[in-house]
This record gives structure tokens, sequence and C-alpha cells, in this order.
């Protein structure tokens, strides 16, 4: 299981994930408000932290306010593949919606929209170094086993612009 | 699952009522799940069907096909706090007969329509996350996206 720190991360290797796996794969997105009475939020603090974590500890124990989480988990019980983002920021909501409208159409195996396979690309650029050394190589050679299929899906679709960008895709997130 | 899907209209207002009353709670979660949908679709020739001289089978469906998208409450057992708990001291776990369930088949054309709405919902609904707060500093270092445990105060 992995947690990836960007939803641009995310988005990407979801995307590479439904690829490979496009039928068995799913997402799941949990809106959580924690039950701040509950046991498990009430244990006391114990683990002693040195150097400038005195800050931190402090802001655990201020004003508890329920502060609810977004989880998405792309699951994929084939492969056994995780992969989740962990997020609570209101603005993220928006965009990650629209990252799962768009995972969507993978899944339903519609092609790609143009604009959209070049968004990608801009993404990938964008988070290449980050996801070259941290890409798990399960993901990595799904992807890579796939890659032939996966052009014949968009173009067969239609979708010229998509393949395009696949393609493209594969070769910085190798890097 | 036994019940019938909805359509995706009762499926946003039903989403609604439900993030609604897990924030009425005070706690709780909405578990969203979205998938190909491979069972018992409309077409007489499955294209879900396996194909066992391909491995690769589901890569390249002649169709595109239809999403199921569910939601629950995550409630599959609940505390049966009256029973159990007078016996041992321990609370018995016992089937959630009010679990929510909700599911909706979305169609390849109206895909775009339906996240455009299921944006919206969930946009309106999710109201306890963090909003944007441009005073604090911590927000300057942009590109590090931050996780849970950081909060903000100052």
């Amino acid at each position: 299981m992995v947690y990836l720190k960007t939803p641009e991360e995310w988005q990407h290797h979801s995307a590479l994930l439904l690829q490979a796996r496009p039928t068995t794969t799913r997402i799941t997105t949990k809106y959580k408000i924690p039950n701040l009475a509950s046991p498990k939020y009430n244990k006391p603090n114990k683990r002693k932290r040195d150097g400038g974590d005195g800050e931190e500890k402090e802001q655990h124990t201020g004003p508890k306010v329920p502060r609810a989480v977004l989880v998405l988990k792309t699951y994929d019980p084939e492969s056994g593949v995780v992969l989740k983002l962990k997020t609570d920021k209101a603005a993220d909501v928006g965009r990650l919606i629209e990252g799962l409208g768009r995972l969507g159409r993978r899944m339903a195996a519609l092609p790609e929209k143009a604009e959209e396979a070049v968004m990608e690309d801009a993404e990938v650029a964008e988070q290449a170094p980050v996801g070259g050394a941290t890409a798990p190589n399960g993901k990595e050679t799904a992807a890579a086993a796939t890659t032939g299929d996966g052009k014949a899906l968009h173009t067969s679709g239609g979708g010229g612009g998509g393949g395009g960008g696949g393609a493209k895709k594969k070769k910085k997130g190798k890097k | 699952m036994a019940r019938e899907h909805l359509s995706n209209d009762d499926f946003f207002t039903q989403l609604a009522s439900l993030i609604e009353t897990t924030h009425q709670r005070g706690h709780g979660s909405v578990y969203l799940t979205q998938k190909r949908l491979t069972f018992g679709s409309s077409a007489p020739s499955s294209p879900t069907g396996k194909v066992p001289d391909d491995p690769l089978w589901d890569l390249h469906p002649p169709n595109p096909l239809p999403l199921i998208v569910r939601a629950t409450d995550g409630k599959s057992h609940k505390l049966d706090k009256e029973g159990g708990a007078t016996a041992k001291g321990g609370i018995g776990r016992t089937k959630n007969a009010e679990k929510v369930k909700l599911s909706t088949v979305v169609q390849p054309d109206d895909i775009e329509a339906f996240f455009t709405r299921y944006a919206e919902v969930c946009k309106g609904g999710m109201r306890g996350l963090r909003r944007r707060d441009r005073s604090k500093r911590k927000k300057k270092d942009k590109g590090k996206k931050k996780g849970l445990a950081e909060s903000v105060k100052t």
C-alpha cells in the first residue's frame, strides 16, 4: 500500500493501473469525520519527541474540532495494488472529483479527450522526478507490460491524441 | 447487491442527504466507490466475458462500458450495546439492517454530466475539510502538499 504525496501523482499512477487492469480496478473515496469522543483520539500522547517538535506537540493538544479527511484509494484486487491519497483540504475536492471523472472515462473504455492528454502530460512533466523515484515496482512493470495494448485501446477509440499522450507519459515516468 | 440501482438523479439526492446526516451526527464516514460495471450488462454478447487465450482480454472491449457508482455509510455492523454489553462487558457485533447503500449505473455517454454533478454534491456536502486560509504562512511552501498530520495554528 502506498500513500502518494500529491493529487497529480495519485492521478497519474491510478491512470496507469487502470490502463493495465480496467475491469477489476475500483476507486473508493472515503469522506471521514472522526469521532473525537472515541478512545482512539483520547489516548494520551506518550511519544516523546525532541528538537523542533515542541511546537507540533502543542498543536495536537489544541482545541479539538473534528477535522474531516478525504481518502482516495485505487485498488486492484487481482494484483493487490493499492494507491492512496489523503487530503484534508477543501480546495482539493473539486479537482479530485474531476480526476475521478477522467479515470471514469478510462474505466468505461472511452477515449481520452485531447485536452486531457495534454493536461496529463503537463502534470507528469511537473512531477516526473518525484514519480520516477518513488514509483513502486509493481505498477511500473504492469504499465510497461501493457504499453502496446494501451496504445491500441486509445487509437481504436478514435483518440489519436490520447494515444500519443500515453506513449509520452510512459517515457517520462520511467526516467 | 439485492436492491435496485437508483437513477442518477435519485442517487445524488440521497447521497447529499447521506453526507448531511453524517455531518449532523458529528462523526462518521461516507464511502464512494466507482468501478467498471461487469455484471449483468445489457449487451447480449457479454463484452466482459473472459477469453482464455488472451490474458489481456479486458484491455480492448469492443464497446464503452457503463460504470457503477456506489455510496455507503460503512456501517456494516452495529455495536449491540443493549444486549451484548451487559453480559461480559463485551460488545456484540450484529449485522446492521439500516446500513445505507446506494448505487447507480452511469452510462458512458453520461459520464461527464454525472461527474460534474458529483463534484457539485461533494463540494457542497463535504464541509468538514480545511478551508483555504491565505493568512497562514505555512501555505507558502507551495508545490509540497501537506498531509493530515499538520494542523495550522499560529
